[in-house]
């Protein structure tokens, strides 16, 4: 068990090191912290709640404007934003991106850490 | 074999967390055997640590027989519970004879191989020392090495030694050879046996224990989940306790009564979203989550209400007619989840007495209902140490 | 006049509709309840109203405990289009749905724009205290 966890951490170790991306984490759909690289002086159990609640609102959202499969969300502001997708039936991928930043390279990255992080789980579980 | 009573300490052995203290009716009682019993070894070790360290920390004597942990290392790891009076804390030295290097402690077993050497060692600590407490860190080191009858009889002389000291013996263990029927002797030897479990979902571990007294109509609590909080121990920990109700309420109030620090996402006097606290308090780690009362915010529930330690209902007593509702918010929760009511506003004129809450959504009379006013903390605290009991299994 | 502010907030939306890229536009109190809408029938103007509310309000805070200075809008990314949600004014939250292929650049120019006639309108329509 504590495989997955290392496995998971290596996975948003290596995401947090692309250019442009600061900080990710995975979180539960239910909002719970699995792990993270996020700053001190951010609480990563709100983080991993509000990322949650925006992520399971919009998936429902999406299902309520007939609007196909939900694919990410994506909070703009000053000084960066914050994405947020899927990786799996349990699990979220949310990471925050410097505001200039190539937005085509970061989600082609936290798509593929997605989908590990989604592997790792399936793997975990069986 | 007579030995002398325990240096002046309490009747009772804590564990540290009170809402288990009180369940054991302030701990376990001198002499007990405990059995600490797991699939895997980490689990079991942290109460066995955990029981030794908050023995020292009442003054007690503990002793504690590492076969695993060379003695600064079992230190070194020992401090993470918080700082102790080192003479408090006895270890029986079982791995430098391993190791093929001299001991320092005072204790120690020099042949591993012998285990009428292991029995006189520990039995020699015991004596000299007296101890409330002795925590054996493990007994399936043993049963590797020794035909397992042996390993049986020195493991009956150790609980019988403890028990003429009227002191609390407790044994580690993981079955890797024996049959159930042999278990099933084990058991019936020690007083309490605290089972350990372990699970993953989602990338997240769960652990929880469970505590039963063998003898019968004795304490079994339930599945209980906890967690190791640093320079504290053991804390029972709930993932989540969903804080719900109709609309004005009280939900937010109460969530910020209960945390030190919270956080309210709400607009124009409703929470749009949800409410988040961390409680800490007697022992209890707890994440709380105010749900909004709304109907259009129903949805949140299906995001939140997954996995659910516990609800603390929220209701505005001068106002019966939003009973319906309450009831209905409950219902979202789903089936079988313990709860608590909160008869908020219980100060307020038109405020129905708690008796008649129950009652009036159609629920069992013996529900628990804890008038509150959440604007002055009164009655919040209470509410959610109940709660707390009743996941628990002591209420 | 309330009912004239309600027309004025109808006709914003209906202006934004006429972008070929905009499938529908909603616009909800900050607090989930719906104001006025241009959606196609399928979708639920209440439902969509509350799930922006608790979208908005949910990532303001997020961008606040993440020290990223003032939030601007927040995008659902779909297979078929994007939702996207920005404050209009301080107790209204405007609702765009646009196709993916839209110009996002020019889009958002309107989005803009509406948003400042949606947030004058409900300044102009407040009864004084």
């Amino acid at each position: 068990m504590t495989d997955v966890w290392v496995r998971l951490e290596e996975t948003i170790d290596a995401l947090s090191r692309v250019t442009d991306i600061k900080s990710a984490a995975v979180v539960r759909r239910d909002g719970l912290v699995v792990t993270h690289t996020l700053p001190d002086g951010v609480d990563p159990k709100m983080v991993a709640a509000m990322t949650a609640a925006i992520v399971g609102t919009s998936e429902m959202a999406t299902i309520q404007l007939a609007q196909g499969r939900f694919v990410r969300a994506i909070i703009e502001s000053d000084g960066g934003k914050l994405l947020s997708l899927g990786a799996g039936e349990e699990a979220l991928l949310v990471a925050l991106v410097y505001d200039d930043a190539n937005l085509g390279l970061v989600l082609l990255a936290m798509e593929r850490a997605a989908k590990q992080v989604e592997a790792i789980l399936r793997d975990g579980a069986g | 074999m007579m030995q002398s009573p325990p240096k002046a300490i309490a009747p009772r052995a804590k564990t540290g967390i009170p809402v288990l203290d009180e369940r054991l009716q302030g701990g376990f009682p001198r002499p007990s055997t405990l059995l600490l019993f797991s699939e895997k070894p980490t689990e079991k070790r942290l109460f066995g640590e955990n029981f030794a360290i908050q023995g020292a920390k009442a003054g007690e004597t503990c002793l504690y027989v590492d076969f695993f942990r060379a003695p600064q290392l079992a230190r070194g790891e020992l401090k993470r519970f918080g700082a102790v009076d080192p003479t408090k804390l006895v270890l029986v030295d079982a791995t430098s004879s391993q190791l093929l290097l001299p001991s320092h402690e005072k204790y120690h077993i020099d042949d591993i191989d012998n285990l009428a050497n292991i029995r006189e060692a520990i039995i020699a600590a015991m004596t000299a020392e007296r101890p409330g407490r002795i925590v054996v860190d493990s007994m399936e080191f043993l049963m590797d090495r020794f035909p397992k009858e042996d390993v049986l009889r020195l493991w009956r002389e150790l609980i019988e030694a403890a028990r003429s000291a009227g002191t609390v013996i407790c044994f580690l263990f993981i079955n890797w050879t024996l049959m159930e029927r042999e278990l099933d002797e084990i058991r019936a030897m020690s007083d309490f046996v605290v089972e350990f479990q372990s699970s993953l979902r989602g990338g997240i571990i769960r652990n929880s224990m469970r505590i039963s007294q063998m003898e019968s109509n004795g304490i079994r609590t339930n599945w209980i989940p906890y967690t190791f909080k640093d320079l504290v121990g053991l804390t029972v920990y709930f993932p989540r306790i969903l804080v719900t109700g109709p609309f004005n309420a009280g939900k937010s109030t109460v969530v910020k009564a209960l945390a030190e620090k919270s956080i309210s996402i709400d607009r124009m006097g409703t929470t749009v979203a949800f409410d988040y606290g961390n409680v800490n308090i007697t022992g209890i780690e707890a994440e709380i989550f105010g749900t909004p009362g709304q109907e259009r915010f129903e949805f949140i529930f299906k995001i939140f209400a997954r996995e659910v330690s516990g609800v603390l209902l929220v209701v505005d007593a001068s106002h019966p007619d939003e009973l319906a509702r309450a009831r209905q918010m409950l219902d979202l929760v789903g089936p079988r989840i313990p709860y608590v009511i909160l008869a908020n506003k219980s100060d307020l004129p038109g405020a129905i007495p708690p008796e008649e809450i129950a009652h009036r959504m159609g629920l069992p009379d013996d529900v628990p209902v804890v008038p509150t006013v959440a604007t002055e903390n009164k009655g919040v605290r209470d509410a959610l140490l109940m709660l707390a009991e009743m996941i628990i299994g002591v209420r | 006049m309330l009912g004239d502010a309600a027309r004025r907030l109808q006709g914003i939306l209906t202006e934004l509709r006429r972008l070929p890229a905009v499938l529908g536009a909603t616009i909800a109190r900050r607090d989930g309840i719906l104001i006025a809408h241009a959606l196609p029938k399928v979708m639920d103007p209440k439902k969509i109203a509350a799930m922006a509310a608790a979208i908005v309000g949910t990532s303001e805070m997020a961008v606040i405990e993440m020290g990223l200075g003032s939030f601007n809008s927040s995008i659902v990314d779909t297979q078929i289009g994007k939702m996207i949600a920005t404050g209009a004014g301080e107790e209204a939250i405007l609702v765009t749905m646009v196709r993916n292929e839209a110009n996002m650049g020019l889009l958002l120019l309107s989005v803009d724009k509406a948003v400042q006639s949606i947030a004058e309108v409900l300044r102009a329509a407040e009864v004084p205290a």
